[in-house]
């Protein structure tokens, strides 16, 4: 990775919001205009800046083959999602990146493919999903299991029936039961050994809680999935996103230059993010 | 081209009175609490050479505690990249090993423009140590008492001259100026180095290779409960991160006044506060001390070497001398060696 930005490192380029879009009572989708030669892949993030706030590393949830602008799914959590929450179309975003590394999903050409995602995680897995449909050809099939805690807060509704519609094996979850939803209930874990793709060959993109990611990939293992196979998208404060602020810094990796994306094989052997 | 040079003692003070009219001399200088400490020098009398460690190290006039970066308001944004050009004086040989690799941590692909706009106008000149600390360890890893590069220039006291070795172009400039000054370093003068560095080397205290101990971790002989006992001796100030000339972390803030104007800022940040790592949602990657005790030392000890190939410890001896709770680099490289 080498920086582009030839005034400095940490100097945000500025992004106006086209739209922004209220997913749940506490989610909303910033599209941006894409700033020129910002050439991103799935998996990658970019900070998003606010002069005065500061700055956070949101995944990417677009697809650059597919949306015209950048898509940011941000949840307010803190500080400075709180001051992103109050922006409005018009405004302006300031963003650094493309940076990290993105999914290797040409390793998984050929072979069956299975998401699973947990509340916001979705947000970097549609990035993918939406380029695999794109590409469903080169791929088996296809499954997504998809966990939230209540029913308002499933993110992308409409697009997942879109997504069923291509193909793709659709499991929605809901942590606990109740009656105004007519899909699936239990934790994602519970549903992983239903699916009919093959566990080993096939490979496996995660993103959700810690605990959730922590827990799918062991069960994977079990289910016979080799570790280079499951790959997962992790989180990590961070406060540079070019692996000089030490704060994503994990056992000898960077989360934001070796990762965000990494395999269950890498995770073991480096100890990344499992505490 | 000549790069090696004999100066008188009498001609030092005004050879940097002159390097000061085109730049900020810094030196080290004796505080008002007896600490010693890198400071603008007034008075080219005060500079005291054959000081213990300064506390903080160089590394401040670099990678600042508390660093503007962008100044914002309604208008835009002004960057603050800081390019005062300073010459820095009566740097021991370890700092300079330090900032070498500094230079390469912060340079590189993706480059530090604050950190480089700083390190492009600032010239190290060395002195080589003739009175290390008790506390001091870099003869065991190379990284003192005298160099063979990394400094602009590198002075060693033979007592009534000083043998003065020049390492770089921004060097050689500082003293072509004043060539009268200098002359040429006859066979005594190298004679003379020689025996300086003999006896400095008698000097250390501390006979510490970081490789036994580096050796020992990767073949897995340092237990977890090792690491238990050096935790629950940490009184997690950050002390030692604050004073390593080879800790990097920083934070960023965003400082707001009036009207959206503001500065956004960096300051100096510990991996040994137990917020360092936290994420929304109060997820802590490194709750448990014991992880964020052992990553320091891992850092050190093993990413180093395996990023750049030297460790990530000089030998400088701070954490020594600030540790309160004595699980310093030196104490636990002697416990496991």
């Amino acid at each position: 990775m080498k920086n582009k930005n030839k005034k400095g490192l940490y100097l945000p380029v500025d992004a106006k919001i086209n739209d922004v879009v209220d997913l749940t009572p506490d989610v909303k989708l910033y599209k941006l205009r894409k700033p020129r030669s910002f050439v991103y892949s799935p998996g990658q993030f970019v900070m998003a800046s606010l002069w005065g706030a500061g700055e956070v590393p949101i995944s990417i949830t677009s697809t650059s083959e597919i949306h015209q602008d950048i898509e940011l799914c941000i949840r307010k959590a803190g500080f400075v999602t709180s001051a992103l929450h109050r922006l409005k179309p018009g405004d302006s975003i300031g963003i650094r990146g493309p940076l990290g590394n993105r999914f290797p999903f040409e390793d998984a050409y050929g072979q069956d493919v299975l998401f699973i995602a947990g509340g916001i995680g979705i947000a970097p897995l549609r990035s993918l999903i939406n380029l695999v449909i794109e590409k469903r050809k080169n791929f088996g099939k296809i499954a997504l299991i998809y966990g939230s805690k209540t029913p308002t807060e499933v993110l992308f509704m409409p697009e997942t029936q879109n997504w069923k519609e291509n193909g793709i094996d659709l499991t929605l979850t809901i942590d606990v039961e109740c009656k105004e939803w007519a899909c699936s209930f239990g934790l994602v874990t519970e549903h992983i050994n239903r699916q009919s793709i093959s566990f080993e060959s096939g490979y496996a993109f995660i993103c959700g809680p810690h605990v959730m990611i922590n827990a799918a990939m062991h069960d994977l293992s079990l289910l016979g999935m080799p570790a280079e196979h499951i790959i997962t998208t992790i989180e990590a404060h961070m406060k540079c996103g070019v692996g000089k602020c030490g704060h994503c810094y994990s056992d000898g990796r960077y989360v934001c230059t070796d990762g965000p994306v990494f395999s269950y094989a890498e995770i073991r052997e480096f100890g990344i993010a499992s505490p | 081209m000549k790069n090696e040079f004999v100066l008188s003692r009498t001609n030092l003070p005004y050879w940097l009175r002159q390097l000061r009219k085109k730049a900020d001399l810094i030196g080290p200088s004796r505080s008002l609490n007896g600490d010693i400490i890198f400071s603008s020098i007034v008075n080219i009398h005060e500079m005291i050479l054959d000081c213990p460690a300064s506390i903080p190290s160089p590394k401040e006039f670099l990678f600042p505690q508390k660093e503007e970066m962008y100044k914002f308001s309604q208008k835009g944004v002004r960057n603050l990249n800081d390019k005062t050009k300073r010459i820095i004086f009566g740097v021991r040989s370890c700092d300079i090993s330090a900032i070498a690799l500094l230079d390469r941590f912060y340079g590189g692909l993706l480059e530090d423009d604050f950190y480089m706009s700083r390190r492009r106008n600032t010239c190290f000149i060395s002195i080589t140590c003739n009175n290390p600390d008790p506390t001091c360890f870099c003869s065991g890893l190379g990284t003192g008492p005298v160099l063979k590069t990394g400094f602009d220039l590198q002075l060693t006291d033979l007592g009534d001259r000083y043998l003065v070795q020049a390492g770089s172009r921004e060097g050689l400039r500082m003293i072509n100026g004043f060539r009268h000054l200098f002359l040429l370093p006859e066979k005594a003068d190298y004679d003379d180095q020689y025996e300086v560095l003999l006896s400095s080397q008698s000097i250390f205290e501390k006979r510490i290779t970081l490789e036994n101990v580096r050796q020992k971790i990767l073949d897995g002989k340092v237990t977890d409960s090792f690491w238990e006992s050096v935790a629950c001796r940490c009184f997690e100030c950050g002390g030692c991160v604050y004073e390593c000339p080879l800790c990097t972390c920083f934070n960023v803030i965003d400082w707001k006044e009036k009207d959206n104007k503001g500065t956004r800022l960096r300051l100096w940040d510990t991996c040994m506060f137990k917020g360092f790592t936290k994420m929304a949602g109060n997820v802590l990657p490194a709750g448990k001390k014991i992880m964020r005790t052992r990553r320091w030392y891992f850092h050190k000890l093993i990413h180093y070497p395996e990023q750049f190939g030297r460790f990530g410890c000089v030998g400088c001896g701070r954490c020594t001398i600030t540790c309160p709770g004595r699980i310093d680099m030196a104490t636990i490289a002697n416990k496991l060696d």
